[in-house]
């Protein structure tokens, strides 16, 4: 330890060779992880700026996106969406479907040809990832509009939202949604604090992020008492969680997680709930006096 | 609310006493309605053609009645009027207007049940929309209030060629006259669902003094 190191920076300094032991171990090719604490202020930028395919995760902008519309008036939360399975590719237009079988339930698929409220497309949006529930927002709102409420917002950085899911012609011509740990923290640090349009807004995201069923991630090494509002994406190379974790007498903490796999690779909900766990004992455990 | 349209109609002693809704001049409806709903006005097709909006509507007071009122054996007029957000606003609100040829579609629709057996399904935006709908690029049918895009019949989605074409077959069988899409993906077909119209069909009550 340098002499000049303080005692905070040292546990620092530990926490990120704890992090690297993490990423060397589990065979990912790359993790990022971005961490803010709000009751200490602590911050940790861990490989936080690179980029890395956004997955599922790109569905927490779109939910500011939709609640952005809520916001302006253009749309009520009880406003009604056509659910139709048919999206135009931004390579050429050219029309693609969202499988079945990828959304983990079938409630937005039981829809086709009527119609459901946006509220509960974005409840399954995030909740059980429904593609088809994203492709229908994004939709009605417009990525234009997504990226313009984030520019609002200031926290455009770091996310950058070209397209719908399951696009797969944009896939083969590389054009991807991209995040970085960061830009989603900044995001999810807004959320948490009640400032993305108003508390009451914010309230509601977070309700909806708190309703997340797939919690193999973040949440599983946590104790019994801990809450956590999250958003998971996996897809064949990158498994994400990113969310705020609300324990009992402290302030909550944001916490994103990015890796990177060979599609064949194993082990990557338990290395995300391992860094998780590893957060958990280290703003939980450690001396704050310095 | 439309605050006193010149023509309110069904009063007739021959009109249908089952058929409570009040016919409305749409010339006299309100500016935001007449923004969107643009009676009488012309309107391009694809082709360039112009065509002519109707300009006679039911009045439709409420969603309760129209979950009542039947236009045809088996179809209620509700299963017309669904509009999703992308509708002009003050359309989706009641009072909602809709074309008066909206009764035609609907007994040709019986026709067709009556030729497939079982139930028919018009999706959301897929019976009367407005030419302010973002849905409506150029002239539709649909604005006439005499087009239909079914979804599913009975068990069967029409989300693939087979269901399409073999039902849109029965469609031109059954109802001489009527149009359905073909097949496919690019603009002017359909993939996911089967569309029948009758074409730019306008009706006239017969009590309308101009």
């Amino acid at each position: 330890m340098p002499k000049t190191e303080t005692p905070t920076a040292a546990r620092e300094r530990a926490l990120r060779t704890q992090i690297e032991n993490i990423e060397n171990e589990s065979g990912a090719n790359a993790i990022a992880v971005a961490l803010h604490d709000a009751e200490t202020g602590f911050e940790l930028h861990y490989k936080a700026d690179r980029w890395f395919h956004a997955a599922s995760t790109i569905k927490v902008p779109i939910l500011l996106g939709a609640f952005a519309a809520i916001d302006r008036g253009e749309l009520l939360p009880h406003s009604r969406v056509h659910v139709r399975n048919r999206f135009l590719s931004v390579v050429e237009n050219i029309p693609f479907r969202v499988e079945s079988g990828r959304d983990a339930n079938s409630a937005v698929h039981n829809a086709i040809g009527k119609m459901m409220r946006v509220d509960e497309l974005a409840y399954h949006m995030i909740t059980t990832s429904s593609n088809l529930a994203t492709n229908l927002l994004l939709g009605v709102i417009g990525a234009d509009a997504v990226n313009r409420t984030l520019k609002e917002l200031d926290v455009d950085d770091g996310i950058e939202l070209k397209r719908g899911v399951e696009d797969e012609l944009a896939f083969e011509k590389g054009i991807n949604n991209m995040v970085t740990a960061d830009g989603l923290l900044r995001i999810l640090v807004l959320l948490s604090e009640g400032k993305a349009f108003s508390p009451a807004l914010s309230r509601r995201m977070m309700d909806i992020l708190h309703g997340q069923e797939f919690n193999q991630g973040i949440p599983a090494r946590l104790p019994k008492g801990a809450r956590v509002a999250h958003k998971t994406g996996e897809i064949s190379t990158v498994a994400h969680d990113a969310g705020v974790v609300y324990l009992p007498k402290r302030k909550p903490y944001v916490i994103v997680i990015l890796t990177e796999w060979d599609p064949a690779a194993t082990g990557r909900s338990r290395t995300i709930a391992a860094i998780s766990h590893t957060i958990y004992e280290f703003l939980t455990q450690g001396p704050p006096d310095e | 609310m439309s605050s006193s349209p010149v023509f309110a109609g069904n009063a007739g002693l021959n009109e249908s006493p089952n058929f409570p809704l009040r016919v409305v001049d749409g010339l006299t409806l309100p500016p935001e309605y007449r923004k969107a709903l643009r009676p009488g006005e012309e309107w391009k097709d694809s082709t360039g053609r112009a065509r002519q909006l109707p300009r006679y509507f039911y009045e439709i007071p409420s969603w309760d009645s129209a979950m009542k009122i039947e236009l045809a054996t088996h179809f209620l007029l509700w299963e017309f009027i669904q509009v999703d957000v992308r509708e002009a606003p003050p359309l989706r609100t009641f009072p909602r207007y809709v074309p008066c040829a909206i009764t035609l579609l609907a007994v040709c629709l019986e026709r067709f049940r009556e030729a497939v057996g079982t139930l028919v399904h018009i999706s959301a935006n897929g019976g009367y929309r407005s030419p302010s709908h973002r849905f409506s690029k150029n002239a539709t049918p649909h604005a006439w209030g005499v087009a239909a895009n079914i979804y599913r019949i009975g068990d069967t989605y029409l989300d693939n060629r087979s269901a399409i074409e073999r039902f849109s077959l029965i469609a031109r069988e059954t109802l001489p006259g009527i149009w359905t899409r073909p097949y496919g993906a690019p603009t002017g077909y359909a993939e996911d669902h089967l569309h029948l119209d009758l074409g730019y069909v306008l009706s006239v009550p017969r009590d309308v003094n101009s």
